[in-house]
């Protein structure tokens, strides 16, 4: 179970979160949905105690990251870009993250067989495309075969292949009892794989709930999402 | 100390030692400042052959490329902790290590275990070829007498990596960090030796200096090894403290 609760940052004089609310459940995937630059990725960093709140909390199961007992067994994390420096080769990387939380070798062989970079686990990372770039950061979050996923826009850069390689493979998470939180822009694919979701819009919460009752009465979650911003960028105004 | 902790410490420092290790960069380092300093040693050798002999002008000629060597330990130093920001490493370590002073001083612990070797083999390597083309002069080296300066500057080495790495870690970006370092060892620090000659013996640099060299007859103010060792340390423990205080406290 991820919690936020009343989650706020400000950099200098800029509020990036204005006391944000929300939950994310064992056994659904929940959608953390917004334009960019409204807070996503900033609550994410927060979550996985990259930066720091100015007030309120981001739990794992009741506490902050910094207290877990074993991160990459608890949370598996990627986050936009690589996450790797690009003159190590895949493997290297892997293994590193592997030795810090006493793996095996034979697991990273495992997690690239699992996101299908065997074959080009012992080039180094600065030759990667960005889809595989997103499947090295996938290897990395599921090493420690976690039951709670933190993704942040994890279809970008995929070719078709891949996104339905990740919809499926998340759908089977969930189902499986794990809890699953990705961020996204991407209103057509989220909605293909999402149970929950939450909306945010500079920095506040605008919807959060089912997949059907964000929706609602619109056709679309794309559609839906448009009318929110538009309602919410009427009351701001 | 918990027999979890110790396990912790060990596998993260394990991943450290894996992380420089695997990094190219760190090897492409170490091999250049390994071939200057043996091209510098050589030819301060042949300048210097002329009138010289004994076990002292073998040291002091193989350790006079020291001051550009250090070059190769201010940058090893530099990439061991600029490069956590390349390509966004910093949120894989945080999100894998995320107890950060003690990820942060491993790391250091990390750094001083893959330098004191090489910097003794690079420090031994201009000494010994000294010894070598100069090996007419004095047909018995006095270890006792080589030891002791070849230990200074491997500490000199060590503790000049581990200040860089501090700097780096404060920086956080490699090209200010390495402007900042090899414009203050290089440029900076020579000149204000004129102007502060008081103080001067208490700049990282020029204490650092007598932890390694045979003091000369002509030289006054000079520190003993220890005191330079101490200057040192204090210097390189102020910024490390620093580097962990910030480290703890900023965004990733």
């Amino acid at each position: 179970m991820l919690t936020i609760n009343n989650l706020v940052k400000r950099r200098g004089t800029q509020e990036i979160l204005s006391g944000i609310s929300f939950k994310a459940r064992p056994g659904r995937v929940t959608g953390f949905l917004g334009p960019n630059g409204a807070g996503k990725s900033s609550t994410l960093r927060i979550l996985l105690g990259l930066d720091r709140a100015t007030s309120g909390s981001a739990l794992i199961n009741g506490k902050p990251f910094a207290e877990l007992h074993n991160p990459l067994a608890t949370v598996g994390a990627a986050l936009d870009g690589f996450g790797a420096h690009r003159m190590r080769t895949g493997r290297a990387h892997l293994r590193w993250i592997a030795l810090a939380s006493g793996l095996s070798r034979s697991r990273v062989e495992e997690v690239l067989e699992i996101v299908g970079l065997t074959d080009v686990a012992g080039k180094r990372i600065g030759n990667y495309s960005l889809g595989m770039g997103r499947r090295l950061g996938m290897a990395a979050a599921l090493l420690g075969d976690p039951k709670i996923l933190v993704l942040d826009e994890p279809v970008n850069g995929l070719d078709p292949e891949g996104i339905r390689w990740i919809r499926t493979f998340l759908r089977e998470r969930a189902e499986s009892g794990n809890t699953v939180l990705l961020s996204s822009h991407l209103m057509g694919e989220l909605e293909e794989t999402v149970d929950d979701v939450v909306i945010i819009n500079h920095g506040k919460i605008v919807a959060d709930g089912t997949l059907e009752e964000v929706i609602g009465n619109h056709s679309t979650l794309e559609e839906a999402f448009f009318a929110l911003m538009s309602e919410n960028s009427g009351n701001t105004a | 100390m918990s027999v979890s902790s110790s396990r912790k410490i060990t596998l993260i420092l394990g991943a450290e030692l894996e992380k420089l290790v695997t990094l190219p960069l760190i090897w492409l380092t170490l091999l250049g400042t390994f071939i200057l300093n043996l091209v510098l040693a050589v030819a301060f050798t042949s300048a210097g052959l002329q009138g010289a002999a004994g076990t002292q002008s073998i040291l002091k000629i193989g350790l006079a490329s020291m001051v550009y060597l250090q070059a190769g330990f201010i940058i090893l130093g530099i990439l061991a902790t600029c490069s956590e920001y390349t390509g966004g490493q910093i949120r894989t370590t945080l999100t894998t290590i995320p107890w950060r002073g003690f990820q942060l001083s491993t790391k250091y612990l990390a750094l001083a275990i893959v330098t004191i070797p090489m910097a003794f083999i690079i420090a031994a390597s201009g000494v010994l070829s000294a010894f070598i083309m100069m090996r007419d002069t004095a047909l018995v080296i006095e270890i006792d007498a080589v030891i002791k300066p070849l230990a200074g500057a491997t500490g000199y080495l060590t503790l000049t990596t581990l200040l860089s790495a501090a700097i780096g870690a404060l920086l956080r970006r490699t090209t200010p960090a390495l402007v900042i370092l090899l414009g203050h060892y290089f440029i900076v620090s020579p000149l204000l030796r004129d102007f502060l000659s008081s103080i001067k013996n208490y700049f990282p640099d020029t204490a650092g200096y007598y932890m390694y060299m045979p003091p000369s007859s002509d030289e006054i103010n000079v520190l003993t090894p220890m005191q330079g060792t101490g200057v040192l340390m204090v210097w390189t423990l102020i910024f490390i403290t620093v580097a962990i205080v910030f480290y703890r406290k900023r965004d990733a």
